[in-house]
């Protein structure tokens, strides 16, 4: 049965952190897949998506997400504006104005982001059930689907605070 | 590779975390006002003379939030603003943040247990210089 530290040590997954200021200190945990690392390398590199909407940049709206899910802090204040939102086959999707990451969690509280893409591009090719498909594809594969994955689908289940 | 780092410099951080809060505080304050039954987002689209849509794309972040456009949803809210500036506080133990983007530099090495390293003293963001980021990200 794999671990979590096999999965990294493997290098299936790799911790994902950001820059935490003065007495926060990670509450929750965060990691990516090689392919959302890559994804993510572009977006520090300046890529965009085509008319962006947000006030921030998508590299901005990114790390004030991770910061807000790692630092702990709630991810849902009003329903419809919320960051996260289950999907089917215990698929999770986290929200930025422009972004839309796709993943699942191993833990509560521990998230694996697998797909990262814009929030136009996802919605107007409905590329929703691709990415399910595929992340319930990969956790086949990785040998966690019954045992390094949360199946409920309300937020108290994924996240403990 | 075990970690990454998705670090986009101390001024990008900067901004982007300040607009998140903005926004977090706001549907913090419209979420208390539901629950008292006291605000609806049509009462608030109403009380302020805009479409609904406008709120909505506030709210999500899809639109930008100018001074008077938060000033104005504060007041539909009945909330106070507070709003302040300060040095931050280094202390020992602490996380300590950066202050520069460290793109293409490596990361900023800190010594002397919470105390900046001369190198970093003259790298440092004056207060001033940061709050003139805080003001332009406003715009």
């Amino acid at each position: 049965m794999s671990t979590i530290e096999d999965l990294v040590a493997a290098g299936a997954i790799s911790r994902i952190e950001v820059e935490m200021t003065g007495r926060e200190q990670a509450q929750r945990l965060l990691y990516g897949t090689p392919g959302f690392i890559e994804w993510l390398r572009k977006v520090i590199n300046g890529e965009e998506p085509e008319g962006r909407v947000g006030q921030a940049t998508a590299a901005e709206q990114i790390d004030q997400l991770f910061h807000a899910y790692l630092s702990g802090a709630p991810l849902i204040h009003v329903r419809q504006f919320r960051y996260i939102r289950a999907e089917e086959n215990a698929v999770w999707e986290l929200k930025t104005p422009d972004a839309r990451i796709f993943g699942w969690f191993m833990k509560r509280d521990c998230f694996v982001c697998v797909f990262g893409d814009w929030a136009d591009k996802v919605k107007d090719h409905d590329l929703y059930r691709g990415y399910r498909i595929a992340i319930r594809r990969l956790r086949r594969e990785l040998g966690v689907d019954h045992t390094l994955c949360v199946q409920g689908v309300n937020p108290g289940d994924v996240l403990s605070v | 590779m075990t970690s990454f780092q998705f670090d986009i410099g101390g001024r990008a951080r900067n901004a982007g975390r300040f607009i998140g809060r903005v926004r977090d505080e706001l549907l913090k304050a419209l979420s208390e006002r539901k629950k008292d039954g006291k605000l609806s987002q049509q009462e608030l689209a109403t009380k302020l003379e805009v479409h609904r849509s406008l709120i909505n794309r506030q709210l999500s972040g899809e639109a930008n939030l100018t001074l008077r456009s938060l000033a104005d949803l504060a007041w539909a809210m009945d909330m106070e603003i507070t709003f302040e500036l300060k040095k931050p506080v280094v202390e020992a133990g602490q996380n300590q943040p950066v202050m520069t983007s460290t793109i293409g530099h490596g990361q900023i090495k800190y010594i002397d247990g919470g105390r900046r390293s001369r190198a970093c003293q003259t790298l440092a963001v004056s207060p001033m210089a940061s709050a003139e980021a805080t003001a332009k990200s406003l715009r």
